[in-house]
């Protein structure tokens, strides 16, 4: 339907545009690369079970139940302070208890089911949040304040 | 206050002409030079903004005082200044180098700042969120506030002081200023050497004097260069610095690190993996 290519390119372009946003205001006061791995992007589906909406950095957490196994993960994702999210669109309610969003991030190093957080998108809208809480982190995933050893 | 005030409507009636001029038929944005700096009422220079002019300095957190080398290659990031020393000139103790070095391969897994420590000198300047540059004619003293971290500031005394002959050391130390034409330079020492001197993880000891240059180039852009004068760590002075970012209609906002802050628990660097 044309009408709804119109919308989904409307919503890939406000998408686009958002991201952008966050990936330019977005940073973070400590060091991205000691805590999570830029090569380690990760994508998950789930079930919003609590969202921290506080300080240094905001805190969301989605239950995620594998395929096979049908076992549930808890897995927690990092993002922006509250301020630069609000900034980008978030408000401290755009995510529901119980809700569904994929999340895409970059695993934390520490091998917990952590993350920090890309982008969210609410499976019921299609609405595309941006999150990234750490310099640089854009689409392409940079690699923040890590350089190589000298 | 009243000069402050004045300075405000001056700061305003400089960049509206600048906003003015652009709209007035010249090239299109970005095409054209930056708008001038804006003055005080009396001519100096100001590193703020204004009722009209709402921002503050966004601190680059990929700016290096120094440059490194990858695969070969110098990488020299965009805010830094191009005169600053490569990492090999840099003149380190032994001691120093090694803790630097260590500190480069825990991908700064143990900065104090990311465990809401105040970090002073150079290391506040690439701090993200937000750097406002607070000058304050009436009582002799410049701010300098940091969004980022512990929400903190420090104070830049410029009555003509010196620095105290005893004092306890401190996380930001004791700091004088002077202008030089449009720079600010300010002197200071006192630390108790607990932070790290950049977001790279610099050294330094309490024998530290630091000298820092801050100056606006155009309105859109804050230049800020550290000398580094410690016989604790190095066997030289150095320096360098880096170009901090107008961040238009960025203001202050309630970002507190010691809220909620679980990073320091899971910056394992690669030894997490």
């Amino acid at each position: 339907m044309p009408s709804q290519t119109l919308s989904r390119a409307l919503q890939a372009a406000l998408a686009a545009v958002l991201l952008g946003a966050v990936a330019l205001a977005a940073q973070a006061h400590h060091s991205f690369a000691a805590q999570y791995d830029s090569k380690k992007p990760t994508s998950v589906s789930g079930v919003v079970t609590r969202v921290e909406w506080t300080n240094p950095h905001v805190y969301i957490y989605v239950d995620v139940t594998d395929a096979k196994s049908k076992k549930v993960t808890n897995w927690g994702f990092e993002m922006g302070p509250p301020h630069m999210l609000q900034k980008t669109g978030w408000k401290r309610n755009s995510l529901k208890i119980g809700e569904l969003v994929d999340v895409d991030g970059w695993l934390a190093r520490d091998g917990s089911h952590s993350a920090n957080a890309r982008r969210v998108t609410r499976k019921s809208t299609g609405e595309v949040l941006g999150a990234a809480s750490s310099n640089s982190q854009t689409l392409a995933g940079n690699q923040g304040t890590q350089r190589p050893a000298p | 206050m009243r000069r402050l005030a004045t300075g405000s409507i001056a700061l305003a009636l400089l960049v509206g002409l600048a906003v003015h001029g652009q709209q007035a038929g010249g090239p299109p944005p970005g095409a054209q030079p930056p708008p001038p700096a804006p003055r005080w009422a009396d001519g100096r220079i100001s590193f703020s903004g204004s009722p009209t002019d709402v921002g503050n300095w966004e601190g680059p957190a990929n700016a290096s005082i120094f440059f490194e080398m990858t695969n070969g290659k110098e990488v020299r990031p965009g805010p830094s200044l191009p005169t600053n020393l490569s990492l090999k000139d840099v003149p380190f103790q032994p001691w120093a180098k090694e803790l630097y070095l260590q500190r480069h391969a825990s991908l700064q897994a143990d900065d104090p700042h990311t465990r809401c420590k105040p970090s002073g000198g150079p290391r506040m300047f690439h701090t993200p969120y937000g750097i406002e540059i607070v000058d304050s004619p009436d009582t002799n003293e410049v701010f300098v506030l940091a969004v980022g971290a512990p929400h903190s500031w420090r104070v830049i005394h410029t009555d003509g002081r010196a620095h105290p002959q005893d004092f306890k050391p401190s996380w930001y130390g004791h700091s004088v200023g002077k202008w030089e034409g449009d720079t600010l330079v300010v002197e200071s020492t006192g630390y108790n050497a607990r932070a790290w001197l950049t977001r790279e993880g610099v050294p330094y000891t309490d024998k530290l004097k630091l000298t820092e240059r801050i100056s606006r180039p155009n309105h859109n852009q804050l230049r800020y260069e550290a000398v580094i004068d410690d016989p604790g760590a190095y066997t030289a002075k150095w320096g360098g610095g880096w170009n901090l970012r107008w961040s238009e209609g960025n203001e202050p906002f309630d970002y507190l690190c010691q809220e909620n802050n679980r990073d320091p628990a899971r910056m394992t660097g690669p030894k997490g993996e």
